[in-house]
C-alpha cells in the first residue's frame, strides 16, 4: 500500500476492492463544475477512461454533493442528497462511485461515512428517499479518479502504457484539500506527506516538483466573500511551486483548476507573474496515454498550457 | 538510542537582520519527542536555544512549532514519525506569526482575536442576584467540553492558509472559542457574540480543514460550521456575502439539482450590485474568450423533484 498513513488512520473503505473494479464498470459522478465551466475535464476523463478499457457509467440524474457549503446551513442535507445518489449507483448495480473532483470526493465520502455509521442517519435518509421510492442499502464506496489509477490500473500498468512520455515536464502537484482532509473522512493517504500526484506524475514521464503549497488550499470557496484573498492564496502557492521550478501544475479537482487557472493573472501584483498553466489529472495522463491533445480542451485553460508544451517538445 | 540532528532556525529580533539555522546533534531514544530531544539539546549541546513549553504532556499548548513543514506539538510529536532517513528533523517558528527569538513567536495577534471575543460567559444577570446555581443539562454541556478542551497552542492560527494572506481573519481557534460561549444556554449574548465574530470575517473560512490537526481535538473546522449554522438560524447579518452565498447555493441546487455557477455569481454579489458585478466581469470576460463560461440557463437534472421532497423534507433554508 503506497501511503504513509497508520493503520488506525486509514478510512476503512478508502483501499477496498470493490465489484465494480473487477468488472472494470464504475459508477461516475462527474460533479457540477465538470458539467459546467470545466467540460474539457468531463471529456478528459471519458477518454482516458476509454484508454484504460474502464467503463464509467454516469449517474445522470445525481443531484450536486453539496460542494462543503450546504453544511454552513444545515446539518442533514448533504448527507441526504448524497444517500440519494448512492441509490441510484445501487440500481444501477454499482457499488463504486467514482468522482474527478476533490470537493466532491471529500464531501460524499464524509456523507457515506455518517450514513454506515449510523442508523439514525441511514434512518432518517431512507425515510426521505422512500417518498420518491428509493433506498440506499449502504453497499456504495466512493473514491476518486486518482486511487482508481493507482489500486486499480497500477502504476506499473500504467508506465506501460505511456506512449507519449512528458520528457522529464517538471509539474507541480496541487492536491486539493478536501481529497486530503480530514485524515478520518478521506485516509486514502497521508494528507500530510501525499505522494499519490508525483507517483502519477513520474509515471508518465515528468518530474515531480515538491513544494509546500502542494496540500494548501487555493481558496475557491472563498472566492466571492473578500476581495483578493483568494487570489493571494492563489499567488502564494504558486509562487513556492515556480521558484522550485515548477514548469505545469496538475490538480485532480476543477474548483482548484478554476482558481489556479483563473487568479494567476491577478495575483501576479502582490506575488509576481508565475503564469503556470494547470492541467486537470486525467487531461495530463491521457495525453501520455496517447490521447489526441487535440480533443482534450487544452484551449480552454486561461493560462494556455500548449506554450509549455511545444517548448519541451511535447506537441508541434 | 538513535542519533537525531535538529536543524534549528535561529533568530534573535534583538540583534538579527537574517535568520540562520543551526545543526544539534543528540543522542536520544527515537521515540522520544521532538520536544524532548530539543530539552537534551539545550541542556547538552546548546544552551542558547530557545524555546516554549512548561508540560510536556499536551496539555499547556506552549511548544507548538513547525516539524519538517508542518505545525504540531512539539511534545507530542515522536521523533521517529517526522526524522527523515539520515535522523533530521527541521524545527521552525509557527508559520503567519513574527519570529522573537528561535522558535518563540509573537503570539499578540492570537491573543488579540481571542480577547476580542469577550471569552467569559456573560449571564442575563449578575451571578449576586442569581437565587441559584445556574445549571447545564449534560445534553447541553456535551455541546460545549470538546470546545472547552482548547489549550489555545495556535496550531490551528499558524495552519491557516487564510490568516497567512488576510491577518484579519478571526482564525480557527476563536472562532471555535465563540462557538463555546455562542452554544452556552448561561450566556446572554449570542446573537451579539455572531455579530461580532462575522464582523471578524467568520465567512471567510475556506473550508480546508487545515485546522482538522488540532491537537486536542477540537476541530475548529466543524465549530466554524456550527457558528455558521447559528448566524443562519438567528438570521443575523443576513445580507453579508457569506450567508448569501450559502443560501444561493441552497437555492440553485434546489431548483436545478445543481450547483449554478452563474446564478451563484449573481446571488453572491447582487444582480443589481453593479459595482460588484464589474469587478469580477474582468475574469468572467477571459472566460467567456475561451468559451468556458457556464450555462446561462442550466437544465435541472431529471427527476429534479426528489431533490425538491429532500430540501423540504428537511426545511433548508433557500433565502
Amino acid at each position: 500500500m503506497s501511503t504513509t498513513l497508520l493503520p488506525e488512520q486509514r478510512a476503512g473503505d478508502a483501499h477496498k476492492q470493490t465489484k465494480s473494479s473487477q468488472s472494470k464498470r464504475y459508477g461516475f459522478f462527474p460533479g457540477c463544475v465538470a458539467k459546467e465551466s470545466c467540460k474539457e475535464l468531463f471529456n478528459s476523463a471519458m477518454l482516458l477512461a476509454d484508454r484504460l478499457g474502464i467503463e464509467l457509467v454516469e449517474l445522470t440524474a445525481a443531484s450536486c454533493c453539496g460542494a462543503s457549503v450546504v453544511n454552513d446551513t444545515n446539518r442533514d442535507v448533504a448527507r441526504v442528497l448524497n444517500a440519494r445518489t448512492y441509490a441510484q449507483a445501487e440500481a444501477l448495480g454499482l457499488d463504486d462511485v467514482i468522482t474527478i473532483c476533490s470537493t466532491c470526493t471529500g464531501h460524499m465520502r464524509a456523507a457515506n461515512k455518517e450514513l454506515l455509521e449510523s442508523d439514525v442517519h441511514m434512518t432518517q435518509a431512507n425515510a426521505i428517499l422512500g417518498k420518491f421510492g428509493a433506498r440506499y442499502n449502504g453497499t456504495v464506496t466512493v473514491r476518486h479518479l486518482l486511487w482508481l489509477l493507482i489500486d486499480d490500473i497500477g502504476l506499473d500498468r500504467l508506465r506501460e502504457m505511456v506512449v507519449r512520455p512528458l520528457n522529464g515536464l517538471k509539474v507541480a502537484p496541487f492536491y486539493g484539500c478536501h481529497i486530503i482532509r480530514p485524515e478520518s473522512v478521506n485516509g486514502w493517504e497521508s494528507s500530510r506527506r501525499p505522494h499519490s500526484l508525483e507517483d502519477i506524475i513520474a509515471a508518465i514521464g515528468g518530474e515531480p516538483i515538491d513544494y509546500a503549497g502542494k496540500t494548501r488550499c487555493c481558496g475557491f470557496h472563498i472566492q466571492l466573500e473578500k476581495e483578493g484573498v483568494a487570489t493571494s492564496m492563489v499567488g502564494q502557492n504558486m509562487r513556492m511551486a515556480k521558484d522550485r521550478g515548477a514548469q505545469a501544475v496538475l490538480t485532480p479537482c476543477p474548483l482548484c483548476h478554476l482558481a489556479l487557472d483563473g487568479y494567476q493573472a491577478d495575483s501576479a501584483a502582490r506575488w509576481g507573474r508565475t503564469d503556470l498553466p494547470t492541467f486537470h489529472l486525467p487531461q495530463l495522463v491521457a495525453f501520455a496515454l496517447g490521447v489526441p491533445p487535440e480533443k482534450l480542451g487544452l484551449n480552454k485553460h486561461l493560462i494556455d498550457p500548449r506554450t509549455v508544451m511545444v517548448a519541451q517538445e511535447l506537441i508541434a | 538510542m538513535a542519533q537525531i540532528t535538529l536543524d534549528v532556525f535561529r533568530f534573535d529580533e534583538a540583534v538579527d537582520v537574517v535568520p540562520h539555522r543551526s545543526q544539534v546533534t543528540v543522542d536520544v531514544p527515537e521515540t522520544t519527542t521532538v520536544l524532548d530531544a530539543l530539552e537534551t539539546a539545550k541542556a547538552e549541546v546548546d544552551g542558547s536555544i530557545s524555546f516554549r513549553r512548561s508540560c510536556r504532556s499536551a496539555i499547556c499548548g506552549s511548544c507548538s512549532m513547525n516539524i519538517n513543514g508542518t505545525t504540531g506539538l512539539a511534545c507530542k510529536t515522536p521523533c521517529n514519525t517526522v526524522m527523515d532517513k539520515d535522523g533530521v528533523i527541521q524545527v521552525d517558528p509557527m508559520p503567519n506569526f513574527q519570529p522573537m527569538k528561535d522558535l518563540v513567536v509573537h503570539m499578540d495577534p492570537f491573543w488579540d482575536k481571542y480577547t476580542r471575543l469577550k471569552p467569559y460567559l456573560q449571564p442575563a444577570d449578575r451571578d449576586e442576584d442569581h437565587a441559584t446555581e445556574r445549571r447545564v443539562s449534560p445534553e447541553d454541556m456535551k455541546k460545549l467540553v470538546d470546545v472547552a478542551n482548547c489549550v489555545m497552542c495556535a496550531t490551528c492560527y499558524a495552519l491557516c492558509p487564510v490568516v497567512s494572506v488576510d491577518p484579519a481573519f478571526a482564525g480557527p481557534a476563536a472562532i471555535a472559542y465563540a462557538y463555546r460561549f455562542i452554544e452556552d444556554v448561561r450566556d446572554s449574548k449570542r446573537d451579539e457574540r455572531i455579530a461580532q465574530i462575522s464582523e471578524d470575517y467568520l465567512w471567510l473560512c475556506a473550508h480546508c480543514y487545515a485546522c482538522s490537526y488540532c491537537p486536542k481535538h477540537v476541530d475548529p473546522n466543524d465549530r466554524i460550521v456550527d457558528v455558521k449554522r447559528a448566524a443562519i438560524a438567528d438570521r443575523v447579518m443576513m445580507n453579508e456575502r457569506g450567508p448569501r452565498h450559502a443560501l444561493t447555493v441552497n437555492r440553485t441546487i434546489r431548483q436545478t439539482g445543481m450547483l449554478d455557477e452563474t446564478e451563484l455569481i449573481l446571488g453572491t454579489i447582487g444582480r443589481f450590485n453593479v459595482r460588484g458585478l464589474l469587478k469580477v466581469a474582468p475574469l468572467g470576460l477571459r472566460m467567456a474568450a475561451k468559451g468556458k463560461l457556464p450555462p446561462i440557463f442550466l437544465k435541472p437534472i431529471p427527476k429534479v423533484d426528489e431533490v425538491r421532497t429532500i430540501f423540504d423534507a428537511l426545511e433548508v433554508p433557500v433565502a
